[in-house]
C-alpha cells in the first residue's frame, strides 16, 4: 500500500513537474510562430481585400482584387498549377513507391545503396536554375536528344515540344521532386517488419493484395509526407515552369512575381491568399481521408510501434 | 524505503518521459538556443545594416546605385585620377517595383550619393521627394548636350506642366527593338528598316520567334499594331484598359496560332535562345545580339524597326539625403564625368548604348587611340540618336497610369 501510494505520488509529482517545464517553451514557440508566420499571412490576406495606388495603400475594402484576378485569368492559372502539381505528384508516387520498396527491402548491397543515396542527394548542392538549365541542352532543337533522333533517322525534323511545353514542365518537376517523394517512402517502408509481408504472402495474398492491404496502409505516413513534400513546394516553384515551359505555361509563382514587379500588390496578395486557401483545403481533405484510420495522429503514431 | 522510493522515481521517469527531453527542454535552454540562433542568423543582416550606413559617410568616396547593363565593369582608376574621388557601385536588378521599394521605402538615399533611376520612374521619385533638382551649372558637360536630349521627359519633371526644373542627367539610353537572322529570313541589314511583324506575325518565323513576359514588351506589340494600322492606340507606353485588351486579344490569337517559341524573362534567356538557334526573330536587348555576334553568329542583327522602338534612358539623380549630409558635390562630379568622353567611349562598344555626350566619346576615342571598333561604335551611337530616337513611338514609362491592367492582360496572354 505504501509502495503503491508512493508510486502514485511520484507519478503525480513527476507529471506535474513535466507540465511546468513544458509549458513555457511551447508558449514561447507558439507566440513566435504567431508573430513571424501567422501574422504576416493574415496581413497578406487583409491586403487582398484592399486597393493600392503604386506603393500607397488605399483603405478601400472589397473584392476588387479577386474580381480583377478572375478577369485576367488568374483562376485559370491557379487551376493549371494545381492540375500540374497533382499530376506530377501522382506520377512521382507511382514511380517512387516501387523504387523506394526496392531500396528498402530488396537491395542488400550497402555500397550500391550509398551510391543511390548520393545520386539522390548531390543534385541539391546545385542551385535550382543550374539543375534545370542543363535540360535545355538536352531537349532543345539543337540539343542532344534531337540530334540523336535525327542521326538515327527516327525523325526528319527536330521535335519542338521536348522543351518550352507542358511536357517539359512535367518532366522538369518530376526530376526535381522525385527525391522528395522517395525519401519519406523509403523511411516508412524500412520500418515495416519483413515478417509481416512474408506472412501475407504465405497466407495466399498475392503481391498486389499484399501491396494494397498490407504494405500501403503501413507505409501511409511516408505516402502522406511524400505527397506534402512534393505537392506543396511545387505550387510555389518559380524556376522550372519558366525555364522548361519557356513562359508558355504560367503558374502561380510567376504570376505573383509579375504582379509584384508591376506593383499590383493587392493582385499579388489575392493570388497568395488563394494558394493559402488551397493548402487549407488540402489539410482538410487529408483529415477526412485519414479519419477512418483513426486520424493523422494515429497513422503517424503507428510508426513508433 | 527511501532507496526503494528513489529507484521507483527513476523508473517512472524512464517510462513516462525520454531522459534527453526531460533534461534538455527547459525554458532556460530553449531561450538560450533561440536567442543564439537568432543572433547567429541575424548577424550578417545587422552587420550589413551597420556597414551600409558607414559606407555613405566615407570621405572622398561616391556611391552609386545602378543596374548591371549600364555599369562599366572593371577599372575606374581614370575617374579616380582625374577627380580624386573613389567610386563604388552597387548593382541591382532591372525591376521597377524593386527599385522604387529600395529608394522610397528602404531609403537608398541614406547609402548612395547618386541613384540611377529606371527609365520612367522619375515622377515617383519627385512625388516622393526622394531626389533634388540638379544645378546644371555644376556640370560643364551638360551644356554641350543637344536640346532634344535636355528636353527628354525623364528630366523635366511633370511633362504636362514643365516648369524648367531639371531633375537628372542622362546615364545611358537606347532604342530597343528586336534581333533577327538576316540571312535565313532574307531580310536587309541595318540601317535598312525591317518590320516588327517578324516577331509577331510572319510565316517565316512561325514557332521560331520570341518575346518577353515583361509587361513593357506589351507596348511593343502595341507599337507594331499602331504602326501597321491594325489597332487604334494613342500611346503604346501608357494604354487604356480597352487598348490593353485589344493588344492582349491579338497576342492570344498569335500565341494559339503557334507564332511564339518562348517568352523569356531574363537577359540570359535571350542570349541562350539566340545562341541555341531556337529563334529566328526575338524581342531582346541589344547586348544579347552583341553576345551572339561575339559567339560567331554574325548574321544575327539588331533591327532598325519600321514601326517604332521602346526608347528608354536611365538617368542619374541626386537623392535628397545626399544634400542633407553634404555629399552632393561628389554626386555632381560623378554625374559630370558620366557625361564625359570616358563613359561614352566605354558604354557604346560594350552595350551599344548611347550616353548623353557621344560627341565627347568620339573625341576621347581619337585622343586616346582606342581603335577603330570603338570609333565605329560611337559613330553608330550618334547615328542612332538622330535616326531611332526621332521616331514618335515610344518613350518608355515605368509607371503608366493603367499598369495594373496592362500586367493583368499580359498575364491573360501568358495563361492562354
Amino acid at each position: 500500500m505504501e509502495i503503491l501510494s508512493s508510486k502514485v505520488f511520484i507519478l503525480k509529482v513527476t507529471s506535474m513537474d513535466l507540465k511546468k517545464y513544458n509549458r513555457y517553451p511551447i508558449v514561447l514557440f507558439a507566440l513566435s510562430w504567431l508573430a513571424l508566420v501567422i501574422l504576416p499571412l493574415l496581413v497578406v490576406v487583409m491586403m487582398s481585400f484592399l486597393k493600392t495606388k503604386g506603393i500607397r495603400i488605399k483603405w478601400d475594402w472589397g473584392f476588387y482584387s479577386y474580381m480583377k484576378m478572375i478577369q485576367f485569368g488568374g483562376n485559370d492559372v491557379v487551376f493549371q498549377t494545381i492540375r500540374i502539381g497533382l499530376t506530377v505528384t501522382l506520377i512521382n508516387f507511382l514511380i517512387a513507391f516501387p523504387f523506394a520498396f526496392w531500396l528498402a527491402k530488396t537491395l542488400k548491397n550497402i555500397s550500391f545503396k550509398l551510391i543511390i543515396f548520393t545520386a539522390l542527394t548531390v543534385p541539391f548542392f546545385l542551385s535550382p536554375v543550374s539543375r534545370v538549365i542543363v535540360w535545355r541542352s538536352i531537349l532543345g532543337l539543337d540539343g542532344l536528344l534531337n540530334n540523336f533522333f535525327l542521326n538515327i533517322g527516327l525523325v526528319d525534323q527536330p521535335i519542338e515540344w521536348l522543351i518550352f511545353s507542358e511536357f517539359a514542365v512535367h518532366l522538369g518537376l518530376m526530376a526535381q521532386y522525385f527525391p522528395s517523394m522517395v525519401w519519406p517512402l523509403y523511411l516508412s517502408l524500412s520500418l515495416i517488419d519483413d515478417e509481416t509481408i512474408e506472412a501475407s504472402l504465405d497466407l495466399g495474398a498475392g503481391i498486389l493484395r499484399t501491396t494494397i492491404y498490407v504494405i500501403l496502409p503501413l507505409a501511409l505516413p511516408g505516402v502522406v509526407a511524400g505527397v506534402i513534400f512534393c505537392l506543396v513546394p511545387m505550387l510555389g516553384d518559380a524556376v522550372i515552369p519558366q525555364q522548361m515551359g519557356g513562359g508558355n505555361i504560367l503558374t502561380i509563382s510567376h504570376s505573383l512575381s509579375n504582379y509584384i514587379g508591376s506593383r499590383s500588390y493587392v493582385l499579388g496578395a489575392a493570388i497568395a491568399s488563394i494558394v493559402l486557401l488551397v493548402l487549407i483545403i488540402l489539410i482538410i481533405i487529408l483529415w477526412f481521408v485519414f479519419k477512418p484510420y483513426g486520424g493523422l495522429g494515429k497513422v503517424f503514431g503507428q510508426m513508433r510501434q | 524505503m527511501g532507496k526503494h522510493f528513489h529507484k521507483e522515481k527513476i523508473e517512472m521517469k524512464k517510462t513516462t518521459t525520454p531522459k534527453y527531453f526531460y533534461h534538455h527542454l527547459d525554458r532556460r535552454n530553449f531561450i538560450k538556443v533561440t536567442g543564439s540562433t537568432a543572433l547567429i542568423t541575424g548577424a550578417p543582416a545587422i552587420l550589413t545594416g551597420l556597414t551600409r550606413v558607414a559606407h555613405a559617410a566615407k570621405p572622398n568616396v561616391v556611391r552609386m546605385l545602378m543596374t548591371a547593363p549600364t555599369m562599366i565593369p572593371g577599372d575606374w582608376s581614370k575617374f579616380e585620377e582625374e577627380t580624386g574621388i573613389k567610386v563604388e557601385f552597387e548593382v541591382m536588378k532591372d525591376d521597377v517595383g524593386l527599385f522604387l521599394n529600395e529608394v522610397l521605402v528602404n531609403d537608398a538615399g541614406d547609402r548612395f550619393d547618386v541613384i540611377s533611376a529606371l527609365a520612367g520612374s522619375e515622377q515617383e521619385l519627385i512625388d516622393g521627394e526622394a531626389i533634388i533638382p540638379v544645378e546644371t551649372a555644376q556640370m560643364p558637360n551638360w551644356g554641350g548636350m543637344t536640346d532634344d536630349l535636355k528636353k527628354i521627359p525623364y528630366f523635366i519633371g511633370d511633362t504636362n506642366r514643365p516648369d524648367g526644373t531639371v531633375w537628372g542627367t542622362p546615364l545611358a539610353m537606347n532604342a530597343d527593338s528586336f534581333g533577327y537572322q538576316s540571312k535565313i529570313l532574307g531580310e536587309p541589314l541595318p540601317p535598312e528598316e525591317v518590320s516588327w511583324s517578324l516577331v509577331f506575325d510572319d510565316e517565316r518565323t512561325m514557332g521560331k520567334s520570341a518575346t518577353g513576359t515583361y509587361v513593357y514588351y506589351f507596348s511593343e506589340c502595341a507599337t507594331y499594331l499602331k504602326g501597321a494600322g491594325l489597332a487604334d492606340i494613342k500611346n503604346p507606353a501608357s494604354m487604356t484598359p480597352k487598348e490593353s485588351e485589344v493588344v492582349a486579344d491579338y497576342l492570344i490569337e498569335r500565341k494559339k496560332a503557334g507564332q511564339f517559341r518562348s517568352w523569356h524573362t531574363t537577359f540570359d534567356d535571350q542570349v541562350q535562345l539566340i545562341k541555341n538557334n531556337e529563334v529566328l526573330a526575338i524581342r531582346c536587348w541589344e547586348p544579347a545580339v552583341k553576345e551572339a555576334q561575339k559567339a560567331g553568329m554574325t548574321d544575327f542583327h539588331y533591327a532598325t524597326a519600321k514601326e517604332g522602338y521602346m526608347k528608354w534612358m536611365h538617368g542619374c539623380y541626386i537623392p535628397t539625403q545626399a544634400k542633407d549630409r553634404g555629399t552632393h558635390e561628389a554626386s555632381y562630379t560623378l554625374m559630370n564625368w558620366i557625361l564625359s568622353g570616358g563613359y561614352a567611349a566605354a558604354i557604346s562598344p560594350l552595350r551599344g548604348y548611347v550616353s548623353g555626350r557621344p560627341d565627347l566619346g568620339a573625341q576621347y576615342a581619337k585622343q586616346n587611340g582606342l581603335g577603330d571598333d570603338v570609333s565605329v561604335a560611337i559613330e553608330e551611337a550618334q547615328a542612332k540618336l538622330v535616326n531611332k530616337f526621332s521616331h514618335e513611338d515610344f518613350w518608355f514609362i515605368a509607371v503608366p497610369e493603367y499598369l495594373e491592367d496592362m500586367q493583368g492582360q499580359m498575364d491573360r496572354v501568358l495563361a492562354s
